[in-house]
């Protein structure tokens, strides 16, 4: 490959890559606010300036303060190009690390903070903000004016999601151009100009499109702020933890930030991925954290129709899987097993396996949730993360939750284990011994005698295999409470107490004895590029 | 009247048990400064085994070190020799500018040294005060102890607290000189002489101090050398080593200053040798404070290290960020491992320090210099008797905090 | 001033030394763990390093498996030459190193409390047990995987052979006030302030004698 050099260091590049692209591909990071991988350049923000020692070299003349002279000289200095513009070439000689290139990037840092809000006890993106790491890294002093800064409108709402605050803006136009190209749906532009700059939403509209929270994942500072993650929580406190999405079968590779102290789920975030998610995820996407949290089934449920009306009692976990077992005694093939599209891999294999080795039924439904609107941008119409995965572990392809209620009510099934919450269906007419695995409240759930909780997907590691067949491994991030555990594990203590042998204690035997025709997990489960 | 067993003629004499008895001396004792177990063997008041027994006050400092930043360090580091917590934030402070290369400005390694000389005097004050006072001759240790008021009333004017200042910092300190600091200091100076002198006359010709500090408690010089004890014990025994001669730090080398040596190593010898070093310390403080600027900075300039002044912090966000990143993320050392070893109280104070490139420090190791001086007390105290421990374990100065840590 | 140790090191073991490094003042040399005395008599016989400094260990447990996880730190000078050299040895968790108690005897707590706070053994070690924490502590503290905040189990009270020893404090013997459930005591309107009188006088039964005849226990029953 084509090598140029980088500071002394060789940097290997494909043809038509910028410098700032080619070094970062090989994890050398030149200081940048206004190029995104993912976006067209811009070249606004002039942090990336580095010099260019090989070729043709421009020098411009400037006058130099002269310390013992006490006046200024007529001096050169060659002229900075910016690393995210210029294409790299073979033998460049790049200097990112130079006297001239440390030199440019303290004055453009000084530039970029001279009208800045003393926002950072109040801003979210303390902890992650660009300024603040560059400040540290480049300028390291205090600023020389001391006039008073310009003010601009701040806590401006831009929509229903997302709060702009003009004051704290660095004008790198990233979510302009994000909400041109990649939501396609010019909604966002520039004003004014000089440091009267500011962004605004086009006359008449909001940024209403599905993917507004991206704008506030690509703005380097505080400027864009999520109505949603407003003050929830200090970044730093925050842990990765890398998952995958549940929106849709896109499958879009998420960081899961969680806090440990308390045990939750704040946000979610996009983790890169070119092969699926690029760098991106809808904003249905984004709230799907909320199903972390959100009509939690923890404990163990036991609904006992009665004329009066049915009567649920809350027993613990434990006592919720010995009445499970005991509702499924007698469950033999005419038992009805119902997979879950909403789960994973390992949870719906082995449920296949209990229900072909312990019950010896062949009749497998799957639940999922109803369609939703889909786009050509990066949302599938399959509001479900597992359906192939599902339909893979599966020996005969499952039906629909509609034909399982025509089963019921013609009597060809007498017990029904299910798995999740969800239906597409309504299930008016779902009756008889049923146990249900959730982790949250559902239509499904709200139709079982016995429901059992199990762990959601930020509480558990899993396979998920998107649309394309890709599948995509996650981890588990915060502990599920109550003692509950992964839907694999509590099938295979269900299964135990019915007398089913199973040699699942860890998820790695789970994987192991997955069929081999389900895609191997992603090869980037566990290298997916740093949170920008 | 004899003895009764004297009565009952030579074959007849009581069977008195005769293998060593186990005492217990406990960690909760009187004469046992900062909580140390002595299991003592004994035959008849004399000690023919001895087993120390350290760590009743082991608190976890090395273990709390790795769990904040490095600026977090100096409220544990005060902790570790209490009675000169001058010396420990001083010799901290040094080894993180050691290790990140940093450089402070002449006035603040100035402040230092007065600042760490005055703990010093402080922790001999101490010493042989409590040490005079466990034989019976309380009147000096109350004269030695209102002196060490007058010297805590300097370091509370200087730092606002008596004893645990955290006011060492990495890049400089925590405030500059107060205004009257020099008069102040060299103010009490003349009555510290007088009141040692005063001490002195009352003790160093008294017949029972006398018969119980000399002779008591003798360490050979290849003892003290092969146990690894440095400071005043160490001297005691004839052998020349001051850090502050051998490596000098800071500005040591600039000052014109003694170091008493022993040469019997008892405990009449390390007795001495503190007074004498308390003479030398003001030596060195009358120089120090003579040739120190009478202004400019403490700290040094570089915000890397160094928090801003808290009206920049409050008026520009150059302040506010160099603010956060030091007190969110911790002062970034860069990665690197190093020793740096200074004078303490009680000899070579060295601390060895891994870093990992994080805010957060990765190993802090404390060389105390009371560990190795309480092993070498098995061998001054093996052959004397009960009483003799008193003095000897008063005049090797273990501190708890730092022999535990 | 400690350069010349580090080539006498050098002409003498040759390859035995590993690595050496000279960072901001400080010489170190890197030596396999089978060297340790051997090297270490050398600096005390041949190079006058009769002054023992200290020894001390750090864990790195992420380099694992690559590297060993401890290293071990050796830091002497010479009293004569005022030389100072540090010796580093790599070690595998569950090896022993040689003991350096015969060489320069301060090693002897140096090497305990290594022993206490990593659990690293020392072969040849004339006495080794903890000495910073008690004899019933479970585990190495300063290891990275001993979480701060980590409970150990309540010790009982040491069965000591041979002697009549009694617990100090029974239920109802020495001062009862960290025992006392003042909540119950004022609602049931009894404000006697020893539970001892009042048991002894025939009233109200001892709120604390323990988890098994505690009144609220009994009423769970």
């Amino acid at each position: 490959m084509p090598t140029f050099k980088l500071d002394g260091q060789d940097i290997p590049f494909e043809s038509g890559d910028t410098i700032i692209r080619a070094a970062w591909r090989e994890g050398v990071e030149i200081p940048h606010y206004c190029w995104h991988p993912g976006l067209s350049v811009a070249a606004n923000c002039r942090m990336c300036l580095v010099e260019i020692r090989s070729g043709r070299q421009m020098a411009l003349p400037i006058l130099k303060w002269d310390e013992k002279k006490k006046e200024y000289v007529p001096a050169t200095k060659p002229k900075l190009q910016p690393a995210c513009q210029i294409t790299a070439s073979e033998d460049m000689e790049v200097y990112a690390k130079s006297d001239h290139a440390l030199k440019a990037q303290e004055t453009t840092q000084e530039f970029l903070l001279l009208n800045h809000p003393i926002d950072c006890p109040i801003c979210d993106q303390a902890g992650e903000c660009k300024l603040q790491d560059y400040w540290l890294t480049s300028q390291r002093k205090l600023k020389r004016k001391k006039t008073e800064r310009v003010h601009k409108p701040k806590t401006v709402s831009f929509g229903p999601t997302i709060v702009y605050d003009a004051e704290r803006c660095i004008m790198c136009t990233r979510c302009i151009r994000f909400c041109d190209e990649v939501a396609k749906d010019h909604v966002l532009d520039m004003r004014e100009r000089g440091n009267t700059n500011e962004i605004v939403v086009s006359q008449g509209r909001e940024l209403d499109n599905d993917y507004t929270l991206m704008t506030e994942h690509v703005c380097p500072v505080g400027a864009l702020t999520s109505k949603d993650f407003r003050f929830k929580a200090r970044v730093w406190f925050l842990k990765s933890s890398p998952g995958v999405c549940t929106g849709c079968a896109t499958g879009c590779n998420t960081w899961v930030d969680h806090d440990p102290r308390y045990q939750r789920v704040y946000r979610l975030r996009p983790r890169d991925n070119p092969e699926v998610n690029q760098y991106w995820m809808c904003d249905d996407g984004m709230m799907t954290y909320k199903r972390f949290h959100e009509d939690r089934i923890i404990t163990g449920r036991v609904r006992t129709p009665s004329r009066a009306g049915d009567k649920i009692d809350e027993i613990t976990r434990a006592e919720s899987v010995v009445a499970a077992a005991r509702t499924l005694r007698s469950a033999g093939s005419k038992a009805a097993v119902v997979l879950s599209a909403q789960h994973s891999s390992e949870d719906n294999f082995v449920l296949v396996q209990l229900a072909r080795e312990l019950f010896e039924t062949d009749r497998f439904y799957l639940s999922a949730r109803a369609d939703w609107k889909g786009d050509d941008i990066l949302r599938n119409a399959d509001a479900n993360p597992n359906r192939a995965g599902a339909q893979a572990v599966c020996p005969s392809k499952p039906e629909s939750l509609a034909q399982l209620v025509k089963d019921v009510a013609a009597g060809d099934v007498d017990a029904v284990l299910s798995l999740g919450p969800a239906s597409d269906v309504e299930l008016g007419s779902l009756t008889g011994w049923h146990v249900n695995l959730t982790a949250n409240a559902g239509p499904l759930t709200s139709k079982a005698t016995v429901v059992v909780p199990v762990a959601t997907p930020a509480e558990c590691s899993g396979t998920f295999v998107n649309a394309e067949g890709h599948a995509a491994h996650f981890k588990k991030a915060i502990t599920a409470p109550g003692g509950i555990e992964p839907a694999w594990l509590t099938l295979v203590e269900i299964g135990r107490e019915l007398g089913w042998k199973p040699n699942f204690e860890r998820l790695g035997q789970v994987r192991a004895a997955m069929p081999k025709a389900l895609p191997a997990g992603d090869a980037t489960e566990d290298t997916a590029a740093a949170p920008a | 009247m004899e003895p009764h067993y004297e009565a009952l003629g030579d074959e007849q004499t009581l069977d008195l048990p005769t293998e060593p008895m186990r005492l217990n001396m406990g960690p909760s004792h009187p004469a046992m400064h900062g909580t140390i177990r002595m299991v003592l063997d004994l035959d008849g008041e004399s000690i023919v085994d001895l087993d120390l027994q350290p760590g009743y006050l082991h608190r976890g400092f090395e273990k709390s070190c790795e769990r904040g930043t490095w600026s977090q360090v100096f409220p544990y580091v005060d902790r570790l020799n209490y009675v000169s917590p001058m010396l420990n934030n001083v010799g901290f402070a040094l080894a993180v500018e050691k290790l990140i290369g940093l450089e402070v400005p002449e006035r603040c390694t100035y402040y230092r040294t007065v600042l760490g000389e005055l703990a010093r005097m402080s922790d001999h004050i101490t010493c042989n005060g409590a040490a005079a006072m466990e034989l019976g001759a309380f009147t000096p240790f109350l004269w030695l102890i209102k002196v060490r008021d007058w010297i805590w009333d300097i370091l509370e004017q200087e730092t606002g607290a008596r004893l645990t200042h955290s006011f060492g910092r990495i890049g400089g300190m925590a405030a500059p000189p107060t205004d009257g600091f020099r008069e102040s200091t060299l103010a009490i100076f003349d009555e510290i002489d007088h009141v040692m002198m005063e001490s002195e006359a009352l003790l160093m010709k008294n017949r029972i101090f006398l018969d119980r500090t000399q002779q008591i408690g003798n360490l050979s010089q290849e003892d003290a050398i092969a146990m690894g004890c440095t400071g005043v014990i160490l001297r005691s025994t004839g052998v020349d080593y001051d850090v502050r001669k051998a490596n000098p730090y800071m500005f040591y080398d600039r000052f014109d200053f003694d170091v008493p040596i022993g040469h019997d190593g008892d405990n009449y010898d390390r007795f001495v040798c503190r007074f004498e070093e308390m003479r030398q310390s003001m030596r060195i403080i009358r120089q120090a404070l003579d040739q120190m600027p009478t202004s400019g900075s403490v700290v040094s300039e570089d915000l890397r290290y160094v928090l801003p002044n808290k009206s920049d912090v409050y008026d520009s966000i150059e302040g506010t960020i160099a603010h956060f990143k030091l007190v969110m993320e911790g002062i970034k050392v860069p990665p690197g491992e190093v020793y740096s070893f200074t004078e303490g109280g009680n000899g070579e104070l060295g601390f060895f320090i891994v870093s990992d490139g994080s805010g957060t420090p990765y190993r802090v190791r404390v060389r105390p210099p009371c560990w190795y001086n309480l092993q070498a007390c098995r061998d001054m105290l093996i052959g004397d008797m009960i009483a003799d421990i008193i003095p000897t374990f008063g005049s090797i100065n273990m501190i708890g905090g730092e022999c535990d840590r | 001033m400690s350069k010349k140790v580090i080539k006498r090191l050098k002409s003498e073991f040759g390859d035995a030394i590993l690595a050496t490094s000279d960072f901001r003042g400080d010489f170190e040399a890197r030596v396999a763990k089978k060297t340790w005395k051997k090297v270490a008599l050398f600096l005390r016989d041949e190079l006058q390093m009769n002054h023992i400094i200290d020894i001390t260990a750090v864990d790195y447990p992420e380099r694992e498996p690559e590297l060993p996880r401890f290293e071990m730190k050796l830091i002497v000078r010479s009293m004569s030459t005022n030389d100072r050299v540090r010796i580093a040895a790599h070690l595998a968790d569950g090896e022993k190193i040689d003991s350096l108690t015969d060489v320069w005897r301060g090693a002897n707590w140096a090497e305990r409390e290594i022993f206490d706070m990593f659990g690293i053994s020392f072969n040849g070690h004339p006495d080794q047990r903890r000495i910073l924490m008690y004899e019933e502590f479970e585990g190495h503290p300063l290891r990275k995987d001993y979480p701060i905040g980590k409970a150990q189990p309540l010790v009982p009270y040491r069965d000591v052979s041979g002697t009549e020893k009694i617990a100090p404090f029974g239920a109802e013997e020495g001062q009862p006030w960290g025992r006392i459930d003042w909540a119950a005591r004022l609602a049931d309107g009894d404000v006697q302030v020893s539970p001892s009188i009042s048991q002894q006088t025939g009233g109200r039964k001892a709120l604390s004698t323990g988890p098994e005849t505690s009144p609220l226990a009994e009423q769970e029953e």
